[in-house]
C-alpha cells in the first residue's frame, strides 16, 4: 500500500501558484504568448486543445529530440535481432534444417526488421509519457475549456520576469477573456 | 447393488475362470468387487458416500478447468516375475506358419514381454523367401479382435435355429454333451482343406471312432484345377509351378500374382525372371476380363469376356497345334478334328486382328520355357474344368508341362463342392445329427440357392468350432470357441515335401482349444487309443506324428529331440529333394471334357473375384484390411460393381452410382465403380464383403458376392453368370484414397521399353543439373537411403500392412477415408497409361523421401521436424503444435496429421502396438521414419558386440515384407552396400527432381518387355478415370 | 491555387465539435445500438461455440484434409489482416502526406485496424492441431535443453509481424486518443466518469511543450508504421511465397497482398462509416460525401492493381514453362473449384468498376454494396489462393477436394461477431472522430481562406 501511495505522490502533482490568461481566439493567443515572451518572461505554459501552429516558434520551443531516442532504440532492435538469430540458430542450437545454412540470414531479416519497428515505437512513446510527465493523476485544471475551445497562457510565481500587474495589463490588451490567480 | 461385506466368504475355486462365467450370482459380486459403486461406502441405502461425492466434484472441477484433453493417464502394472528367455525391451522372434486359403506361408512371430505384436516373413521358407503378403500381416491382428468370443458358448437354438440365446459353458459340460451326442452316431465333418498332415491324421483317426464322414470344402475352390489335371494327366494333384523358368507367361483370366493359388511365392518367382540380365526378361502377356493385379503388371494385355475364356485358349492351342504345326498331337485326329471347331475365333472374340497367331508365334518360340495360366474364380465358369484342360493342352503342346508346371502334391486346397452337395444330399435323407464345422463359414460362404443353410436348419445338432459367433456360428449349437493360429500348435505341407511347423507365440488370450485339441478331446473320450492317440495333448500328438512321419524321412543324424528343435527354430524342414518337375504326358481323350460344354451368354455377364485385401472374407474383421486400398481400384471399406468404361456410358453410369443387378430371381444393389481396362459387357464383384455377423468392423461393409454364385450341375459357378442390370437413380460415395488416376504428363514414374533399357538403361528420364547457393551439409557416419524398383513392385501391398502394423499406424474409417485423411506412411500410387478402355498400369510406392533440402522442415515454426545426421529427416512428435504447414508444403504430400485422438483403441487390440514406436497423439504430423527405431536398434546391437553394421543387417518393415525384394534400403556411405549401388545406376531417379529436394529415395525405371510403350513419350496423357474424383 | 471543399460541414466552431463529438460517448445509448449489440454478440457466441469444439475434438471437424491442409482458419486470418491494413493506411501513409480529409475517418480506421488484428491472431493460434501448445512459437529461454524456435519459418515471422503490428497499432491508436481523452475527462460531471477519462488520459494537459513532441512522436509512428504495414502482409504473403507449392512459390506475392489488403480494408472503412453514419446522424458533417468518394476511389484504383496481378500471374505461369505451374492456374480458373475463382474475379475486379462514375462513387446505397462485394471478393481471393492450389498438387495420386463443414461456416461468421461487439462497444466508449485533429482542419475550404494552415 504505502509503496502505492509514494508511486502517486510521484505522478500527482499539486501544481505550482502562477498567474494566468484566458483566450479563445487561437490568434490573439498566439500573439499574447509572443509578446509575453519578448516582455521578458520565461518559463511560462502555453495550454491549447489542439496543437496550434506558430506556437513554438512564438515561444521559441526547440524542435523535439525525440527523433534521436527513436532511431537509437531502432538501431538496437535490430542490432539485437541480428545477434539473436544468430546466437539460437548458429550457436546455441544449431542444427540441420532442410540443409539450410546455420546461419541463415536471409532468413532472419524479417525477424530483424520488425524488432527494429517494435523497439523503436515503443521507445519513442516512452520518451514522449517521460518527458511530458505523464501519467499524472488529478492535475489542477485552470479552465475546463482549455481542452475544448479555449486557450490559455500560465506563468508561473517561480517564473524569471514574473510580474503580476504588468501581465494582467498584457493579457486584458492582448484580449484575453479572463485573468486570474491559480495553480497549475 | 448389495454391498461386499454382505456376500458369504466365497470358497477358493470360485475364482477359477469357468464358474466365473456360468455362475451369474458371482459375476455380481465380482462387479461389486471391482467396480467401485457411489454406494461403495454408504451402507446401501441411497445418497452418495462423501469420498465418491468429493471425487466426483474433483472430476467435475477438473473437467471445466481442462479445456482440452491431454495425453490420456493409463494404469501402468509392474513387470514382476520376468522368464528367463525374455529380455526387457527386446524382442523375441518365433518362427511359425500362417496358412491363408491355399498358401502356406514361413512366418517369424516378433514378440515383446510375451506378446506376439508383428507377424515377418521367414526366409528359411523355399517357397515364400520371407515374402509376405498384406492379409499375413493382418492377421496378427486378428488375434486381438475384441469380437473374439472368450470361452465356449452354447445357443439355445428354437427349430429354425434363429433363437439367439447364449450361455456360457466349461470345456468339461460341454465336452461330455458333444461326446455324448457323438456317440449316438450319424456324425459328419465339415472342413476347409487343413495344410496340415497331422490334423488330417487326426481327422481320420476321429472318423473311425466316431463314424464321422469327412467332408472338405474351402471358400475359395481349386476343384476345377484338380479336376482338369485329372483329365489331362490322371493326377489329380495342384500344379506346381515355376515362373523363374518361363521366359514367356501367358495369363488367362488368372490372377497370379494377386489372388491365384500361392501369389506371394508366384510374385517372389515373377521378380526374378523380370530382372533383365543380358538383354533378357520374362514377358507377361495378359488376357482377362476384369482387370486383376496380375493384369495391372502386364506387358501386353488384352479383353476377353469370362465366357470367352475356352474359345481364347482354344483358338490359341487350334493355331499352335493346326496351324504352326507345334508340338506332339499335331497328327492326333481327336485334338485336330476338337480343335477345328475353334478355327476361326478371333472374330467372334473381338479381339484386334491377328492377336492369336502373334501370341502364338511368341510362345512358340519358348517352349519348355513359357507357360500359360488359367483358372481362379473368373474363369471359374461353367467352362471351369474344359478351361483347365485347354491349359493343360497347349502347356502341353508347348512341352511346358515337367518343365515350368508339373504336378505337386500338395496338401492345400482338396476342398471340393461336390462334398457340400454330398453333404446336403445325406442331410436331406437324415443321415447327419450331429455336424461338426471348423475352418469354414458356410452360411456366408455359400448362396441361398446351394440349399445349405436351409439344410443346416435341419441338422439337430450343429457344432462349430470357430473363434466367434459369425454367420455359421449363429445357427450352431454349440461354439467350441476354436484359438487363434499364434495361441495353437500346428504343422503344414506347403508343397510337397516341405513341413513347417506352426508354433504357438502365445498362451490363448481366452479360454479357448485348438480345433485339433477338441478333436482329440473327443476322439479319445470316444474310447480312442493306441499309436497317435496315446498322447495326452494335441502337441505331443504332432511331437509323435513327426517323429513317425517326417523325422523318419528326413533321415537326419541328429536325435529326434534335437531335430525337434531345430526345426523349431527353422520353422521349416525341407525334404523336397529335387527341384525338377516330373514331366506327365496329356491324355488325348481328356479333350472330350471340351466338346461337351460349351457357353455363350448374348448379354451382359457377372464375376465373382477375390480381392487382395479381403480374400474370402474370413479376415474381413480386421480394420487394416478394410482400409487397405485396393491394389487395382484403390477403394477401401466397400465392395462394388465394376463396370467397363464403354458399358458406363452406354449406360449412363457415373462412378459410384447406385445400380441393380438382377441375377436369376434374385436382385441386389450396389454402388457402381467405372474400371479402366474391364472387358466390355462384364461386371465385377468382389467376395468377401457383406458379412453380417463377423464383428463390428466388418458388419454391413459392402454386399455378400457369393450369394451371386449358382450352382449348375453339381457344380459352383463364380462367373459368366447372365445378368440385367438396372441404373438407380441413387448415388453413392465410394472410399477411394486416389482421386485421379492419370500422370498428367509429368515424370512421376519412368517407364523404358526392354530395347531402350538395353541401349540406354534411364534413357528415358529426363534429368535435370541442378545447382546450389551455399555449401551442403556433410553426412560422415551413415547416410541412409532407399531405392525402390518399379519393375520388381507388383503392387501387392504387403508394405503398407507391415509399416501399419510395425508402425502402430491407426485406420480411420470409411467416413474420414473420403476425406483423404487415411494415415498410411507408405502408399502405393497407381496410375493408368495409354487409352482408358485398356490402359497399361503402373504401381508406385511412396514412403517419405526423407530428402536432404526437406521442405518441410525449413517451414516448422517449432523445429519439430529436422535433418538428423545420418540423413533421416526426423519427425519430433511431442514438439510438434501441428500447424500442417509441412505437410502442405511437401511436395510428395506423404505428412499425416492426426486429425483427431485415434490413439484409444478399443482393448485389446492395444496388444499389439508396438511399444518401440511412440502411439501419437491427436493434433501432431506423422510420417514414415525410415523405421528409425530398427536402426537405433541395430546399432545398439552391432555395437554391444563390437562391430560396426555390415549392409543387410538392418531392414525396414516394408523391405522386408516385399516379396519380390522392389525395396533396398541401407547405407549410401558404404560403397559396397546393394542400395549405394542401385543408387549409382543409371536406371535410378529421384521423383520431382527439378525441385532440388534432395530425396534420400531413388526409384528405377519401369522396364516393360514390349516394342513400344503406350501413351508414348510423356509418360500417360490419358486421362482414365479423370471423372473419379472420389473426395468431393 | 484550386478551391477546397470544406472538409467538415455546418459551419461549426470548436464547442460544436467538441459537443458533436463527445455526445456518443456522454449520453446513454438508444435501443437500436442495443440490438445491434447483441445481433453482434450472438454471431460472437457461435464463434465461440464452433472454436470450442475444435479446440476440444480435433481439427477435423473443419474441412480441412490431405492434401488441404490449411483451410478456412488461415483464409479468414489473412482477410482479418488485410482488413486491417487500410486503417493504419488512412492513419499513418495519409498522414505522412498531409491529406487533410483523414482526420475525420482516421480513429475509426485505427480502431477496425485494431480489433481485424485482434480478431485475425486468434485463427493462427486456433488453426493448430494442439493450440494449448501455441505459445511454443514464441522464443523463450526454456529447460528443455538448448530449443528454440526456427527462424526459417515464415509462420514465425507471422509471429512477430503480426504481434509488433498490433503493438504499433494499439500504441498508435492510444497515442492519438489521450488529448481526447483529456477533453471528455474535462467535460465530466460524474466522478467516476473524470475518474476513469482521467486515468485514460494519463492526466495530458495539452502545454505547447507537450504538443510539441507530442506531434514529432505523432509522425514517427506513422513513420514507422508505414513500412511496418508494408512488411506485415508481405510476411503474410510469405506463408505461401517460400512454400515451394505451385500456385503458391510466386514473386509477385508481396506487392499483390498488400494492394489487396488495402483494397478489402478500405471495402471495410466504407462499410463500416456508411454503418457509422447511419447509427450517427450528426457524424454525417464529419464523414462527409467526399470522404466517401475518396475512399471509393482508391478502391478502385487497388481495385483494378489486384486484377492487374490475376492477370500477371496467369501471364507469369504461362511464361515461367513449369508445367506444374501452369496446370495450377489453369486448374484455378477451371478445374473443379473454378466457381471461387470467379467469384472472385466478378467481386474485385468487375463490381468496382461501377466507381467509373461519380454519381455511384457518391451513392451511398452503392457503395455499401459494393463495399460488401469486396469483402467478400477478397475473402475468396485468399480461399483461391490458399485451398485451390493445395487441392492439386505435383503428384496427381494426391489430388483431392475440399468441402465445408457447418464448423468453418461457425468460424467464419463467428469472427465477425468478435470484430463488431468490439467495434460497437468503442463507437460508444470512446472518441470516435479524432477532436484535437479535427479542429485544426476546421477552416480548411472555409470562406476567409485556410486558417488551420499559417
Amino acid at each position: 500500500m504505502g509503496t502505492i501511495d509514494q508511486l502517486i505522490s510521484k505522478v500527482s502533482s499539486k501544481g505550482v501558484e502562477g498567474f494566468a490568461g484566458i483566450w479563445e481566439d487561437e490568434h490573439q493567443f498566439v500573439e499574447a504568448a509572443r509578446k509575453t515572451r519578448e516582455s521578458g518572461v520565461e518559463g511560462f505554459e502555453a495550454i491549447s486543445p489542439f496543437p496550434l501552429h506558430g506556437i513554438d516558434e512564438a515561444m521559441g520551443i526547440p524542435r523535439s529530440f525525440i527523433p534521436w531516442v527513436t532511431f537509437f532504440a531502432g538501431l538496437t532492435g535490430g542490432t539485437f535481432g541480428l545477434w539473436f538469430t544468430w546466437w539460437t540458430s548458429a550457436v546455441n542450437w544449431p542444427i540441420n534444417i532442410a540443409g539450410k545454412p546455420m546461419w541463415s540470414l536471409p532468413a532472419f531479416i524479417p525477424i530483424i526488421f520488425e524488432l527494429t519497428i517494435l523497439f523503436g515505437a515503443l521507445s519513442s512513446v516512452g520518451a514522449l509519457i517521460y518527458i511530458c510527465g505523464l501519467p499524472k493523476v488529478d492535475p489542477p485544471v485552470i479552465d475546463p475549456d482549455l481542452s475544448c475551445h479555449k486557450f490559455g497562457l500560465f506563468v508561473p510565481k517561480t517564473a524569471k520576469g514574473f510580474d503580476q500587474q504588468k501581465l494582467t495589463d498584457l493579457f486584458n490588451q492582448m484580449g484575453a477573456l479572463e485573468v486570474k490567480e491559480t495553480r497549475f | 447393488m448389495e454391498n461386499i461385506n454382505d456376500l458369504k466368504p466365497q470358497p477358493k475355486y470360485w475364482m477359477s475362470l469357468d464358474q466365473w462365467t456360468q455362475d451369474p450370482e458371482f459375476l455380481k459380486m465380482a462387479e461389486n468387487e471391482f467396480l467401485s459403486s457411489p454406494l461403495a461406502e454408504g451402507s446401501g441405502q441411497s445418497g452418495w458416500a462423501r469420498r465418491e461425492f468429493l471425487k466426483l466434484m474433483g472430476a467435475s472441477l477438473a473437467l471445466t478447468t481442462f479445456g482440452c484433453v491431454r495425453r490420456p493417464v493409463q494404469k501402468i502394472i509392474p513387470y514382476a516375475k520376468k522368464p528367463e528367455e525374455i529380455i526387457h525391451g527386446l524382442p523375441n522372434y518365433y518362427s511359425s506358419s500362417y496358412f491363408d486359403g491355399a498358401e502356406a506361408f514361413g512366418i517369424v512371430v516378433q514378440t515383446r514381454d510375451g506378446r506376439p505384436i508383428k507377424i515377418e516373413g521367414n526366409t528359411n521358407h523355399p517357397a515364400t523367401e520371407g515374402g509376405m503378403s498384406a492379409r499375413a500381416h493382418a492377421h496378427i491382428l486378428k488375434l486381438y479382435d475384441p469380437d473374439r468370443l472368450k470361452g465356449p458358448v452354447k445357443n439355445l437354438q428354437n427349430d429354425a435355429k434363429t433363437n439367439n440365446e447364449t450361455i456360457n459353458v466349461t470345456w468339461e459340460k460341454m465336452d461330455e454333451e458333444i461326446v455324448a451326442l457323438l456317440k449316438k452316431g450319424k456324425v459328419a465333418l465339415l472342413t476347409s482343406s487343413l495344410p496340415s498332415p497331422a490334423s488330417q491324421k487326426l481327422i481320420s483317426d476321429f472318423s473311425n471312432k466316431s463314424g464321422a464322414k469327412s467332408y472338405v470344402y474351402d471358400e475359395i475352390g481349386y476343384e476345377a484345377v484338380r479336376e482338369g489335371r485329372k483329365l489331362s494327366f490322371g493326377d489329380s494333384s495342384l500344379p506346381q509351378i515355376q515362373l523363374d523358368q518361363a521366359k514367356y507367361i501367358l495369363a488367362v483370366n488368372n490372377d497370379f500374382l494377386g489372388t491365384w493359388l500361392t501369389p506371394v511365392s508366384f510374385q517372389r518367382q515373377f521378380a526374378k525372371g523380370r530382372k533383365p540380365v543380358d538383354g533378357k526378361m520374362s514377358k507377361l502377356v495378359v488376357v482377362e476380363s476384369l482387370l486383376s493385379m496380375t493384369g495391372t503388371n502386364a506387358d501386353e494385355r488384352f479383353k476377353i469376356k469370362p465366357s470367352q475364356t475356352l474359345d481364347f485358349l482354344m483358338g490359341l492351342a487350334h493355331e499352335l497345334n493346326s496351324v504352326m504345326k507345334v508340338g506332339g498331337a499335331t497328327s492326333n485326329s481327336a485334338i485336330t478334328s476338337a480343335l477345328s471347331r475353334f478355327k476361326n475365333v478371333e472374330s467372334t472374340l473381338g479381339l484386334p486382328e491377328g492377336v492369336i497367331s502373334k501370341i502364338a508365334s511368341e510362345i512358340s518360340k519358348h517352349r519348355g520355357q513359357s507357360v500359360v495360366l488359367a483358372g481362379g474364380m473368373v474363369s471359374n465358369s461353367s467352362d471351369a474344368v474344359a478351361i483347365q484342360v485347354a491349359t493343360n493342352l497347349i502347356n502341353s503342346i508347348l512341352s511346358n508341362e515337367g518343365s515350368t508346371i508339373g504336378s505337386g502334391t500338395s496338401t492345400a486346397a482338396q476342398g471340393s463342392f461336390e462334398d457340400v452337395m454330398s453333404l446336403i444330399k445325406s442331410i436331406e435323407s437324415g443321415n447327419v445329427e450331429t455336424l461338426v464345422i471348423h475352418g469354414v463359414n458356410p452360411v456366408f460362404s455359400l448362396p441361398e440357392s446351394s440349399g445349405f443353410q436351409a439344410a443346416l436348419r435341419k441338422v439337430s445338432n450343429v457344432i462349430y468350432v470357430g473363434d466367434r459367433k459369425d454367420e455359421t456360428g449363429f445357427q450352431s449349437d454349440y461354439i467350441a470357441t476354436a484359438s487363434h493360429a499364434l495361441e495353437s500348435w500346428g504343422d503344414m505341407e506347403s508343397s510337397a515335401g516341405v513341413h513347417s511347423l506352426q508354433q504357438p507365440t502365445i498362451r490363448p488370450l481366452y479360454d479357448t482349444r485348438s480345433f485339433e485339441e477338441s478333436l482329440l478331446v473327443w476322439t479319445k473320450a470316444l474310447g480312442g487309443s493306441g499309436g497317435l492317440l496315446e498322447s495326452s495333448s494335441w502337441y505331443e500328438y504332432l511331437k509323435a506324428y513327426w517323429k513317425s512321419s517326417v523325422y523318419s524321412k528326413a533321415s537326419s543324424a541328429k536325435s529326434f529331440e534335437n531335430f525337434w528343435n531345430d526345426s523349431l527354430k527353422s520353422g521349416v524342414v525341407d525334404l523336397s529333394g529335387s527341384k525338377s518337375l516330373s514331366r506327365k504326358s496329356f491324355q488325348f481323350q481328356a479333350i472330350s471334357a471340351i466338346s461337351s460344354s460349351r457357353s455363350s451368354i448374348s448379354g451382359m455377364e457377372l464375376s465373382l473375384y477375390s480381392t487382395v485385401g479381403l480374400g474370402s472374407g474370413d479376415l474381413a474383421n480386421v480394420s487394416w484390411l478394410q482400409e487397405f486400398p485396393d491394389p487395382v481400384t484403390k477403394i477401401c471399406w466397400d465392395n462394388y460393381f465394376n463396370f467397363s468404361i464403354e458399358d458406363a456410358k452406354d449406360l449412363h453410369i457415373s462412378e459410384g452410382q447406385m445400380v441393380s443387378v438382377k441375377i436369376g430371381d434374385k436382385s441386389q444393389e450396389g454402388p457402381a465403380h467405372i474400371q479402366p481396362g474391364q472387358a466390355k459387357g462384364v461386371v465385377g464383384l468382389a467376395v468377401g464383403y457383406g458379412r453380417t455377423r463377423g464383428g463390428k468392423v466388418c458388419d454391413g461393409v459392402g454386399i455378400n458376392a457369393f450369394n451371386f454364385a449358382q450352382v449348375q450341375s453339381g457344380e459352383l459357378i463364380t462367373s459368366g453368370l447372365p445378368i440385367e442390370v438396372k441404373v438407380l437413380k441413387k448415388s453413392y460415395s465410394l472410399a477411394c484414397t486416389q482421386g485421379h488416376h492419370s500422370m498428367e504428363g509429368r515424370q512421376i514414374v519412368v517407364e523404358e521399353t526392354l530395347a531402350q533399357f538395353v541401349k540406354n538403361p534411364g534413357g528415358n528420364v529426363h534429368r535435370h543439373k541442378m545447382m546450389t547457393m551455399f555449401e551442403e551439409h556433410k553426412y560422415p557416419g551413415h547416410k541412409w537411403g532407399m531405392t525402390i524398383d518399379l519393375n520388381s513392385c507388383t503392387g501387392c501391398g504387403a508394405c503398407v500392412i507391415a509399416c501399419q502394423s510395425e508402425n502402430n499406424i491407426p485406420t480411420v474409417g470409411k467416413k474420414y477415408v473420403l476425406q483423404g485423411r487415411e494415415m498410411h506412411w507408405i502408399r502405393i500410387d497407381r496410375y493408368y497409361v495409354g487409352e482408358p478402355e485398356n490402359p497399361n498400369t503402373v504401381n508406385q510406392p511412396i514412403v517419405c523421401m526423407h530428402c536432404d533440402n526437406a521442405p518441410c522442415e525449413s517451414v516448422c515454426p517449432v523445429a519439430a521436424t529436422v535433418h538428423s545426421d545420418e540423413g533421416t529427416n526426423d519427425m519430433i512428435y511431442n514438439r510438434c503444435v501441428g500447424t500442417r504447414y509441412c505437410a502442405n508444403n511437401c511436395p510428395y504430400k506423404v505428412r499425416r496429421f492426426n486429425w483427431f485422438s485415434y490413439t484409444d483403441v478399443e482393448s485389446p487390440k492395444h496388444m499389439a502396438m508396438n511399444p518401440e514406436v511412440t502411439v501419437r497423439h491427436r493434433g501432431v504430423m506423422e510420417k514414415c521414419t525410415f523405421c528409425i527405431h530398427r536402426i537405433k536398434h541395430t546399432k545398439q546391437q552391432t555395437k554391444l558386440e563390437g562391430k560396426t553394421i555390415q549392409d543387410g543387417d538392418l531392414q525396414v518393415a516394408c523391405q522386408q515384407s516385399c516379396p519380390t525384394k522392389a525395396i533396398v534400403f541401407g547405407d549410401l556411405n558404404d560403397p559396397n552396400s546393394q542400395v549405394a549401388k542401385q543408387f549409382s545406376e543409371p536406371q535410378s531417379y529421384e521423383l520431382l527432381q527439378e525441385l532440388n529436394t534432395k530425396p534420400a529415395v531413388r526409384y528405377h525405371t519401369k522396364v516393360r518387355n514390349v516394342e513400344t510403350l503406350k501413351g508414348a513419350k510423356g509418360h500417360g496423357g490419358s486421362h482414365a478415370g479423370d471423372k473419379e474424383e472420389h473426395h468431393s | 491555387m484550386i478551391k477546397r471543399r470544406p472538409l467538415v460541414l455546418g459551419s461549426k466552431t470548436y464547442k460544436d465539435i467538441t459537443d458533436d463529438i463527445c455526445e456518443l460517448v456522454e449520453t446513454f445509448p438508444p435501443m437500436k445500438f442495443f440490438a445491434t449489440l447483441l445481433s453482434a454478440n450472438f454471431l460472437f457466441l457461435i464463434f465461440v461455440l464452433a472454436q470450442g469444439a475444435i479446440v476440444f475434438k480435433g481439427m477435423g471437424l473443419m474441412g480441412v484434409n490431405h492434401p488441404v491442409g490449411w483451410g478456412t482458419d488461415i483464409v479468414t486470418f489473412v482477410f482479418w489482416i488485410g482488413i486491417g491494413h487500410a486503417g493504419t493506411l488512412i492513419s499513418a501513409v495519409l498522414f505522412l502526406f498531409r491529406q487533410k480529409w483523414r482526420t475525420s475517418i482516421a480513429r475509426t480506421a485505427e480502431a477496425m485496424t485494431v480489433f481485424a488484428v485482434m480478431t485475425a491472431g486468434l485463427f493462427p493460434i486456433l488453426h493448430t492441431g494442439r493450440p494449448w501448445l501455441a505459445y511454443w512459437l514464441l522464443p523463450y529461454p526454456n529447460q528443455r535443453g538448448p530449443l528454440w524456435v526456427n527462424f526459417r519459418s515464415p509462420l514465425v515471422w507471422d509471429v512477430f509481424a503480426v504481434s509488433t503490428y498490433a503493438t504499433v497499432s494499439i500504441v498508435f491508436w492510444y497515442i492519438g486518443m489521450v488529448p481526447d481523452l483529456a477533453t471528455i475527462r474535462d467535460r465530466a460531471k460524474n466522478p467516476w466518469r473524470k475518474r476513469i477519462y482521467g486515468a485514460l488520459s494519463l492526466g495530458w494537459r495539452g502545454t505547447a511543450r507537450n504538443w510539441n513532441h507530442y506531434e514529432m512522436v505523432y509522425m514517427l509512428l506513422a513513420g514507422l508504421s508505414t513500412p511496418l504495414v508494408l512488411s506485415v502482409h508481405s510476411i503474410v504473403s510469405f506463408d505461401f511465397a517460400v512454400a515451394t507449392l505451385p500456385g503458391w512459390h510466386t514473386t509477385i506475392f508481396p506487392p499483390y497482398f498488400v494492394a489487396g489488403a488495402i483494397f478489402s480494408g478500405f471495402a471495410m472503412v466504407v462499410t463500416l462509416m456508411t454503418l457509422v453514419r447511419i447509427l450517427v446522424p450528426k457524424f454525417k458533417d464529419y464523414v462527409t460525401m467526399d470522404h466517401m468518394e475518396a475512399m471509393n476511389k482508391i478502391i478502385m484504383a487497388t481495385g483494378l492493381m489486384v486484377g492487374y496481378a490475376y492477370g500477371s500471374e496467369f501471364f507469369i505461369a504461362w511464361y515461367s514453362g513449369v508445367e506444374y505451374e501452369q496446370y495450377a492456374f489453369l486448374n484455378r480458373a477451371f478445374g473443379p473449384m473454378a466457381w471461387s475463382y470467379w467469384i472472385m474475379v466478378t467481386c474485385n475486379v468487375l463490381i468496382p468498376q461501377v466507381f467509373w462514375f461519380k454519381s455511384m462513387r457518391r451513392n451511398i446505397p452503392v457503395m455499401f454494396v459494393v463495399s460488401i462485394f469486396v469483402n467478400i471478393g477478397m475473402w475468396f481471393e485468399r480461399f483461391v489462393i490458399t485451398v485451390t492450389s493445395l487441392h492439386r498438387d505435383f503428384l496427381p495420386s494426391n489430388w483431392g477436394m475440399f468441402d465445408f463443414t457447418i464448423f468453418d461456416i461457425g468460424a467464419i461468421v463467428g469472427s465477425f461477431g468478435l470484430f463488431f461487439t468490439l467495434f460497437l462497444l468503442y463507437i460508444r466508449a470512446l472518441p470516435a472522430i479524432s477532436i484535437a485533429e479535427v479542429k485544426p482542419v476546421l477552416n480548411v475550404g472555409r470562406e476567409g481562406g485556410d486558417h488551420g494552415h499559417h
